[in-house]
Order: structure tokens, then C-alpha cells, then sequence
């Protein structure tokens, strides 16, 4: 199949002429080099345009949209929800806060700078985006109660592409535990592409956790852009097996001093799924710290990509930055590609990277069998310590228990 | 419980086993003593089911061909091999492990499977007459244990599993004199009249402790002599360079 496009910023609700023709220049520049191929270094080891080519005959943005009502709401601890459909604002409830703290309001593109990017999607998404939220939490305001964000999606998603944006400010000295959560068992191949836009002010916390909660044939690209200032830390948790493709990109700058970030995954995947995890920290100011670690599991024909990028300012002294991926690899035809990066150009700097991939370690298998456990059950206890490694970072337990059930229902869905 | 007749087992096409013979039988306690390199841990190893022997000989445990059991039917028919180097699992959470490992054993001997609060209050009271610190059993499974510590938790798992034959691989090696003492008394709280163990160890130390019926000294892949516990006194005294 070759595909072809059929996007139309007409069918867009709600625009202004001046935003009409802003959204064309966007439309204009991604047709002049389409979808990234692997040619572009951003995309060596995950050529969308392919990909795409090979699932896709015809993309619309034409949505007829319809909510989902179905609502399932996660009754493993009280929490406050934003529900989604397609990325639109359904409902929200912030029953377990001071409601004056909160501001929740559909996005609005007015209110954000397109950046000039040579990232296609991001002009796709500038050209294409409706629907997506933006949350702003009062300074000094720590919510009692995690914010689950419902991502529901209507049917008949054949064949098309959904472009969101989201904004999420949190002022300083707040804390917020964000659970961003998909539930899109469709078989239908669709595109979803997402692009979040994060602010954390002085000693504002972050965890930003993103869990898929079913099978899909779903295509989805997220790009998180967060900007830290003074002391504040932002920690992502990624939870998406069972897409078919994902791509998360995250590009976290330390604008000031001791700001903090770390990404943690915890990737299990299955037949031809294919997920990428792409980040760059920018250590823009001394004193800063970042963290990350990858962990793919891989099985059959599945792919798990990570290029991780740490890029230290000549400024940023006393950089303290790390970065580990590890795959395990449970089949021949599984791949993992690692490229980790550093660019330093101060020189009071604790950087360090490792990469390892490997398959199964045959005497641990060997020691839980001789107690009495058969050797399948005995490789998923494996796996799930290998990737239960991932929520180190999450402290509460209620919290955690949920993330290690999971990490179970992932592993054990297959 | 255990017969063994003329058993050969060979390694990357190097014969470590020559044609050994053991009987063992219910409430009975062995010691397999030898030098090193004597085939002690091979046999240890080709009883727990350990990949990549070649096995010639007879086998039979409690009534079936061992060869014929998988490695994990041989636990949940009552055999336990207490490992000489415990190992490490990172990540795999040391309680869980242990509800897992209790219940597979328990549903293959079709008992019930304990729910998580049964279980807890079952490991607690284990770990407690072993002197293990609770805290060991929500970390991971023997990571930054230290060699006691790990060789505890093996003992541990033996009375929570309650097999019927034990095999405790050079138990004693990296233990200081109290936790020695607390793995004999655990072994020894457990010995009764249908249990049986195999004990193999270099020294005679652990033997001290618990006191063997038989000692069978290991050399060169066969077993060249067999008394009864004074057996291993007077090798201490002599070594094994004097027997042949």
C-alpha cells in the first residue's frame, strides 16, 4: 500500500482566518518532506514513513466525532480524572481538591508560540492539532490526589490521524502526579500525534506516568517538551506496551540550577511491535541532575528502539547526569538498537552511559525451578523483576502496587 | 528415597561421575565429604535437573526415574537442593518469590494455594525461628545478602517447602560460627523419621552439628569408602590423601 493524504484544515472547528493561514504555512512545510524516513538521523532506527506506507492506504484528519461514554474508571485508588475522547476535553472532576488551585480549559493554539521546527510532525500538529487540554496548577498548590487522564477514542478510527496538543504548568513550589492512560483496544490502524508542552516553576514535582492499558493497532507519536526552573524535578514513567508503534520523544531542558529529571521505561512488547524512546536532556544550568532508565523486554519479531541524548552547556558545571538501557532479547528475530550520546562542553561534570542486551539469564531460570516453579512462570518472574526495576523512582504505594499490576497484565497478556 | 546405581555423568565430554552408587532412605541423614574436584557438586547438580550433563546410570527417588521428572516436578515431589552459591535475582522481590515458588509446590501436591495474608504469616513465623530479619523478605531475592544471609534463606526455603530429601551443597562454607549454628539447629528442628538429607561438605565442622548416619568420602568421581560419623573426625585428623 502507498498512502496518501488527505488533510484538510477546513474541517477544523473554530478557526480564525489569521490562524487558517498560519496552519497552511505548517501544512505547506510538512508536505515539502512528508513523514520522516530513516534517512534523517531522528528516525534511523524507526522509518515512519514506511511504516506507515505498509499499514496505511489513505490518512484523514476527518474525525466524526463521537465521546465515548463508556467510561472505566481505574478503582484502585481515589484520584481526579480529565476524561479525553480523540484528545477532546469530555469531562473532569477535581473533587478531592481546592478547585480555585486548578485551571483546566481546552488548549488553545492561540496561546502558544509555533516553534520553527524541522520535526515534520510537530508541523503536522501545528497544521492539524484540535483538541487537547491545558492544565495549570497554583503555586504552592500539591494536589492530595493523583490527576488520571483518561484517553478514550471513538470507532471507526480507520485510516485516520489525530493531532493534540496539551499544555501543563505547574507553578511554583506545586506537585502533581499526572497518570496518562490509554485504554484503545481497536483493531483499527490510526495515528495519534501528541505533543506536550511542560512548564514546572521553582521546586515544583512532577510525575508524569504514561501507561497503555490495552492491545492496539494505534500508531502514536508523543513529544514532550519541559522546561525546569529553579529546584524543581520532573520524573517520566513509560508504561506503553501494546501499541503497535510508539515513538516518545522527550526533551527535557534544565534552564536553572538543581533542577532534576529522570526517565524510567518499562517496555514488554510482542509480535511486530515496535516502540522508541528518544530523549534529550539539556543540562542548561549548574548543579542539575538527570536520570534515566530503559528497560525493553523483547519477544518474537518486536523492535525496541533508544537514542538518548544528555548535551551539557559550557555553563552547567557540577552536571550530574546518567543514562543506563537494558534489553532483554527473547528471540532471534527481536532487535534492540541503543545509541547513546553525550556532548559536554563543561568540564566539572559526572556523566556516564551503559547499554547491555542479552538474553535470559539461564541459571536464575535454573535456580526457581528447582523450587517447584515451572520454567514459564519462572521467565515471567524474571521479567517482571527486570522491569518492575523501572518503578524505583515511585514512592507511593498505592501508586506503585497499581504500576507493578500493570507491568503483571502486560507480561502476562501473551 | 533416593537409589543411585552406577552413575556416570559427564561435562563438556569430560567425565566428572565414574560409576557411583548411594542408597539413602527415609529419616536418614549422609554426608558426602572429598577433596576438591572430587564430583561433589556435579552430583549435586545432575539431582537438581542442571543442563548440560551427560547422564548414564539409574536414579530413582521416592519411586520415579529422576531423569523422567523436569526440574521443578523434582521440588514438588519433595526434593530440595540447597545451593552452594545462592544466587542473585535482581528485582524479583524475595516474598513473592517465595509465594510463588510455596504455591506452585502446593497445587502440584494439590493443596490449596495460600492467599497473600496466610502466606505472610506463615513466613514470618519461618523467618523467625531462623533469626531472619523480615526486612530480608520484601527486599530482592539474595541481592547484597551477605553469605550468610543467603545461606539462611536457602535453609529457610527448605522448611518452607518441607521436602522429603534435602541436599544442602557446601552450606556451611561462608558461614561465621552463630549462623552455623542456626542453620544446623534449623536442619536439625526439621530431621525426623521420614526426612532424609544429603549433606555435602568439605569439612567436618557442619557434621559437629548434625550428626550424620553415614559419611561417604568422594574421590575421583566414586565413592571410595563409607563409615559412620567417626568417619569424618579421623579425616580430619588424616586428610583424604590417605585413603585410597
Amino acid at each position: 500500500m502507498t498512502q496518501s493524504y488527505d488533510f484538510n484544515i477546513e474541517k477544523i472547528k473554530n478557526l480564525s482566518s489569521e490562524e487558517k493561514i498560519s496552519r497552511q504555512k505548517n501544512l505547506d512545510l510538512f508536505y515539502k518532506s512528508g513523514f520522516p524516513t530513516k534517512q534523517e538521523e531522528d528516525w534511523k532506527f524507526t522509518d515512519l514513513s514506511l511504516i506507515l506506507n505498509k499499514n496505511f492506504d489513505n490518512i484523514s484528519n476527518d474525525v466524526n466525532f463521537e465521546s465515548n461514554k463508556d467510561l472505566k474508571i481505574i478503582k484502585n485508588f481515589e484520584h481526579n480524572y480529565i476524561s479525553l475522547t480523540n484528545g477532546k476535553i469530555i469531562s473532569s472532576s477535581f473533587n478531592f481538591e481546592e478547585k480555585n488551585k486548578i485551571i483546566i480549559k481546552d488548549f488553545s493554539q492561540k496561546d502558544s508560540t509555533n516553534s520553527n521546527s524541522s520535526n515534520t510532525l510537530t508541523l503536522l500538529n501545528n497544521a492539524l492539532s484540535s483538541g487537547g487540554f491545558s492544565l495549570e496548577i497554583n503555586k504552592n498548590y500539591k494536589l492530595k490526589k493523583p490527576l488520571v487522564v483518561y484517553n478514550h477514542f471513538s470507532k471507526d478510527l480507520k485510516n485516520k490521524i489525530l493531532n493534540n496538543k496539551n499544555s501543563i504548568k505547574l507553578n511554583e513550589g506545586s506537585e502533581l502526579i499526572l497518570i496518562d492512560y490509554n485504554d484503545s483496544n481497536t483493531q483499527d490502524n490510526f495515528i495519534r500525534n501528541t505533543m506536550d508542552v511542560v512548564f514546572l516553576g521553582d521546586n515544583a514535582i512532577l510525575k508524569n506516568i504514561l501507561i497503555q492499558n490495552s492491545k492496539s493497532n494505534g500508531h502514536f507519536y508523543k513529544y514532550i517538551k519541559g522546561s525546569l526552573e529553579n529546584s524543581s524535578n520532573y520524573e517520566n514513567y513509560i508504561l506503553s506496551s501494546g501499541l503497535k508503534l510508539n515513538k516518545v520523544e522527550i526533551e527535557i531542558n534544565l534552564n536553572k540550577d538543581n533542577s532534576s529529571c529522570s526517565i524510567y521505561s518499562a517496555l514488554n512488547l510482542f509480535g511486530d511491535q515496535h516502540q522508541e524512546i528518544k530523549t534529550r536532556i539539556n543540562h542548561n544550568s549548574p548543579n542539575c541532575k538527570s536520570y534515566q532508565k530503559i528497560k525493553d523486554v523483547l519477544n518474537d519479531n518486536s523492535k525496541g528502539v533508544y537514542q538518548g541524548k544528555i548535551f551539557v552547556e559550557k555553563i552547567a558545571q557540577k552536571t550530574d547526569a546518567y543514562q543506563l538501557s537494558k534489553a532483554l532479547i527473547l528471540n532471534d528475530d527481536a532487535e534492540f538498537d541503543a545509541k547513546p550520546e553525550l556532548e559536554i562542553y563543561a568540564d566539572d561534570v559526572k556523566c556516564s552511559h551503559g547499554s547491555t542486551s542479552g538474553s535470559i539469564d539461564s541459571d536464575a531460570v535454573h535456580y526457581l525451578m528447582t523450587r517447584g516453579i515451572p520454567k514459564k512462570q519462572a521467565v515471567k518472574l524474571l521479567i517482571n523483576g527486570f522491569l518492575n526495576e523501572a518503578l524505583e523512582g515511585i514512592t507511593n504505594s498505592e501508586i506503585k502496587i497499581f504500576l507493578e499490576k500493570v507491568l503483571e497484565k502486560q507480561i502476562n497478556e501473551h | 528415597m533416593l537409589k543411585i546405581k552406577n552413575l556416570k555423568a559427564s561435562i563438556n565430554e569430560k567425565l566428572i561421575l565414574k560409576g557411583l552408587d548411594l542408597e539413602i532412605k527415609p529419616g536418614e541423614v549422609h554426608a558426602i565429604m572429598g577433596p576438591n574436584g572430587s564430583g561433589k557438586s556435579t552430583l549435586a547438580n545432575v539431582l537438581s535437573g542442571k543442563n548440560g550433563y551427560e547422564i548414564e546410570g539409574e536414579i530413582n527417588f521416592d519411586g520415579s526415574n529422576l531423569n523422567d521428572l523436569k526440574i521443578e516436578e523434582r521440588a514438588q515431589k519433595g526434593m530440595f537442593l540447597a545451593f552452594q552459591y545462592p544466587l542473585e535475582i535482581p528485582g524479583v522481590n524475595t516474598n513473592i518469590f517465595l509465594k510463588t515458588s510455596l504455591n506452585s509446590v502446593r497445587k502440584a501436591r494439590g493443596e490449596k494455594e495460600l492467599d497473600t495474608l496466610t502466606f505472610l504469616k506463615l513466613i514470618k513465623e519461618k523467618a523467625k525461628e531462623l533469626n531472619i530479619d523480615e526486612k530480608f523478605l520484601s527486599r530482592q531475592l539474595n541481592v547484597g545478602f551477605s553469605g550468610g544471609e543467603k545461606k539462611k534463606n536457602e535453609i529457610l526455603q527448605m522448611k518452607l517447602l518441607e521436602p522429603k530429601f534435602s541436599i544442602l551443597d557446601e552450606t556451611d562454607s561462608g558461614l561465621d560460627i552463630d549462623a552455623l549454628r542456626i542453620v544446623a539447629d534449623g536442619v536439625n528442628s526439621y530431621k525426623n523419621k521420614e526426612n532424609s538429607f544429603l549433606i555435602i561438605t568439605h569439612y567436618q565442622r557442619l557434621l559437629d552439628y548434625i550428626k550424620p548416619d553415614y559419611i561417604h568420602v568422594l574421590s575421583a568421581g566414586k565413592i571410595i569408602k563409607t563409615g559412620n560419623a567417626d568417619l569424618g573426625k579421623q579425616l580430619e585428623k588424616t586428610g583424604y590423601a590417605n585413603l585410597s
